[in-house]
């Protein structure tokens, strides 16, 4: 039975391969990527090992960190593989014991389980000088691989049942982003004080030495330096962490097999909402689902999120070098990323697009809502984020350099991106999935769209880039109010022309747009 | 006025190697309940697809009322609506809204529009639940829900794909009255469906697809011939086992 289990995750695996050819490019570059990390990282523990006081803590660490980002990242944030879900089960009538050890094997099974693997093993070579050592670390290092994964199916076994209601999912991602995105500005302040950091590492390295995290890697160094006392302690902790993990794990799968999934509370939304607000007209509809998609669907909260964050992280940024002229780009930059957001709707819609197929509403109107949906939402944060940094940083000159600017980059992103939207779609995450969860082997070509489509929104925003620096450099107010002028101007020819010709191509291409967002389900 | 709801001349479309619908011509009066039967994989929502606008046929054209819906989309669209099967609704709204927005992006003005909402959520027994979000509903509930959004600007031609599929009898019942009604006032529907009892009594013409082929098609009493629809659809389709079937799935 077991070996069915695992034969049956082999051919996922192999038939999730299969699907496309783009989505095996994408995880064969993306493996190769893991795979140069995985290489250097090795290298930089072998080039350590004559380092004899670090390498113990250093390895410690390095596990620990394993461990946890196993026991952290796919339960809580990108979401496992939940195609051998205990749940699945339920008809077949297998033991439970059985089912469970064929389920926690087949989480072995994996192309990130199979990197982390060669990485354990490649960070053991720190041990290289001593043979007996490295032996003994390269055992350890799979008793950590197997501690990772082990804790890493517990978690997730117990953070389904929460995921499975919508509010709590939805709730939980935003507080994660936020952490994720708050991580490079406390990391930067951390940085700055790295004397002090190792101060405080080396103890923390003692304590995690006797949890589930650390407790394998420490092995191997206390056999190098003969502590033959802690090595017997760790080791027993460590196999006892294991042995107990596994008999949760078991029980777990097995309450799992007989706990129905949990019922929703159905949400709702009392009358119309937007829809009473928006004219009542073709576009004013589309504009008004738009908005309330902005605020109710998770994909999109992401980008709404990342407004009041990026001045957030930009200060903190600036904060370490004391420079705070970064501020004065946030104008700009929420224009262009708040407008290039858009690009992405059609792929959003999923096949709730064939609503606006079957209904015939023009691509006009249909590009129109959703500008006119995204500029409502930013209009006001962008004009606040262009005019404040000047003012409160008392250089009243700034302002309308800043602000023609801002516009004239956040109008012209929406009228390129009006345009891609209607001829690119990408596997996005889909309606109530997890917004982090990318489907796999996107990168190349969403990579390469993006990047035509920035490239373009450089291109078009040249001629109000030439009086804004102009302004900037000499500090010329008069080179301000002509980036107002330019960027106003030009960024109304493009947002026209973009709903234009992006309407054209919506309305040639609606039913291969439907056929692209089928695919993506 | 047109005599014929829908005319489909020589669609074809071919995916890769297999050929989903192959060089089918079908003639749907005005006026009619025309059922669509064919068994699972036969191209049934394949050929409702090119016929709607949601898949560019390979060859062929569609007449709806008689506007060809590839070369005059915009116009063809305006006196059809459309149940499609297999895909989203934009379930983040609640049920009034999702009715409301097809409404207005149909170009219905307001009063009209919010009229017409209440009255389909009340015919679909949904009124209670009209202000939920869809992502919340049942099956057969997004259904009902998705036929009304196909109703609201009272298309001459309704075009439903398995619109029973996982609705209960007691809303199905409702659904056929208003169906039956909405036939009675002059509009015409074509249902595809796989169950034929529900046909045979429900429709005025059938049309039997099999394998992307158009096998049989004209009024109900024309195609059965005599017999059940069932057993006719059966003689036409083929495929029935012999009676030497699972030997061993006896359970005394």
């Amino acid at each position: 039975m077991v070996a069915y289990i695992l034969k049956l995750k082999l051919r996922l695996l192999a038939n999730g391969f299969k699907r496309s050819p783009w989505q095996l490019a994408g995880v064969i570059i993306g493996g190769l990527y893991a795979l140069g990390m995985v290489v250097m990282l090795s290298l930089a523990m072998w080039f350590s090992a004559d380092n004899l006081e670090a390498r113990g803590w250093v390895s410690v660490l390095v596990g620990s960190v394993i461990v946890l980002g196993w026991a952290v990242i796919p339960p809580m944030i990108t979401g496992v593989d939940l195609t051998l879900e205990p749940q699945r089960f339920v008809h077949f009538g297998i033991e439970a014991k059985t089912l469970a050890r064929g389920l926690i094997l087949a989480g072995f099974i994996s192309v990130p389980a199979f990197l982390t693997m060669l990485a354990v093993l490649g960070f053991s070579t720190i041990w290289r000088l001593d043979p007996l050592a490295l032996i003994v670390g390269l055992l350890c290092a799979i008793g950590t691989w197997v501690m990772a994964i082990l804790l890493c199916q517990y978690l997730t076994i117990m953070a389904t049942a929460l995921r499975a209601k919508r509010r709590f999912r939805e709730l939980s991602f935003g507080v994660l982003f936020l952490l994720l995105i708050s991580l490079g500005p406390i990391i930067t302040t951390i940085a700055t004080n790295v004397e002090s950091i190792f101060d405080l590492l080396i103890p923390a390295t003692k304590v995690l030495a006797f949890t589930p995290l650390g407790a394998f890697a420490a092995v191997p160094n206390d056999f190098a330096t003969g502590q033959f006392a802690a090595l017997g302690l760790h080791l027993a902790l460590a196999l006892v962490y294991l042995a107990g993990l596994y008999l949760l794990l078991t029980r777990a799968t097995g309450k799992a097999t007989v706990t129905p999934p949990a019922a929703q509370r159905a949400s709702s939304a009392k009358g119309l909402g937007f829809f009473k607000i928006t004219p009542a007209t073709p576009s004013g509809a589309v504009a008004a689902r738009a908005l309330t998609y902005w605020f109710k669907d998770p994909r999109y909260a992401l980008s709404v999120i990342m407004v009041p964050m990026l001045p957030i992280i930009f200060y903190f940024a600036s904060g370490t070098t004391g420079n705070y002229s970064m501020m004065l780009l946030l104008g700009p930059l929420i224009g262009i990323l708040m407008g290039f957001s858009i690009s992405a709707d059609v792929s959003y819609d999923n096949t709730a697009f064939a609503l606006h197929v079957l209904t015939g509403v023009t691509g006009k109107d249909d590009r129109l809502g959703r500008v006119l949906a995204c500029f409502a939402l930013v209009i006001v944060p962008l004009i606040l984020a262009a005019v404040l940094p000047a003012s409160l940083t008392g250089q009243p000159w700034r302002i309308p350099g800043d602000l023609g600017m801002s516009l004239g980059a956040f109008l012209i992103a929406l009228g390129v991106a009006s345009i891609a939207s209607a001829r690119y779609t990408y596997a996005v995450p889909l309606p109530g999935d997890n917004p982090m969860k990318t489907p796999p082997g996107n990168g190349a070509r969403v990579a390469l769209t993006q990047l035509a489509t920035f490239g373009i929104m450089g291109v078009l925003l040249i001629p109000t880039l030439v009086p804004y620096i102009f302004g900037w450099v000499t500090q010329s107010m008069l080179a301000g109010y002509i980036t107002v002028a330019v960027g106003l101007i030009t960024g109304s020819i493009m947002l026209f022309l973009g709903i234009r010709i992006g309407g054209k191509t919506m309305d040639a291409r609606q039913p291969e747009l439907m056929q692209a967002v089928l695919v993506n389900r | 006025m047109n005599s014929m709801a829908l005319e489909i001349r020589n669609l074809a479309k071919q995916f890769g190697d297999k050929v989903a619908v192959n060089n089918v011509s079908l003639q749907v009066p005005a006026k009619s309940f025309y059922g669509l039967v064919g068994p699972n994989g036969a191209g049934k929502t394949t050929m409702l697809s090119m016929a709607t606008g949601l898949l560019r046929p390979d060859q062929g054209s569609a007449l709806v009322n008689g506007v060809d819906i590839w070369a005059e989309p915009h116009t063809a669209k305006r006196t059809l609506g459309v149940l499609a099967d297999g895909v989203r609704q934009f379930d983040r709204l609640t049920g009034r809204q999702l009715v409301t927005y097809a409404g207005l992006l149909r170009g219905m003005d307001r009063e009209e529009v919010t009229t017409r909402t209440e009255d389909l959520l009340r015919v679909m027994d949904l009124s209670a639940d009209g202000d939920k979000l869809v992502v919340d509903y049942s099956a057969g509930m997004t259904k009902k829900i998705s036929l009304a959004t196909a109703m609201i600007h009272s298309p001459k031609l309704l075009v439903l794909d398995e619109p029973f599929e996982a609705v209960d009898p007691v809303s199905a019942a409702n659904i056929r009255d208003i169906l039956n009604d909405y036939v009675a006032f002059g509009g015409t529907v074509i249902v595809s469906s796989h169950v034929m009892d529900l046909v045979q009594r429900m429709c005025s013409h059938v049309a039997v697809i099999d394998g992307g082929v158009l096998k049989a098609s004209g009024t109900v009493d024309e195609v059965r011939d005599g017999m059940s629809l069932e057993d006719r659809f059966v003689d036409l389709v083929g495929g029935r086992g012999t009676s030497e079937g699972l030997s061993w799935l006896r359970t005394s």
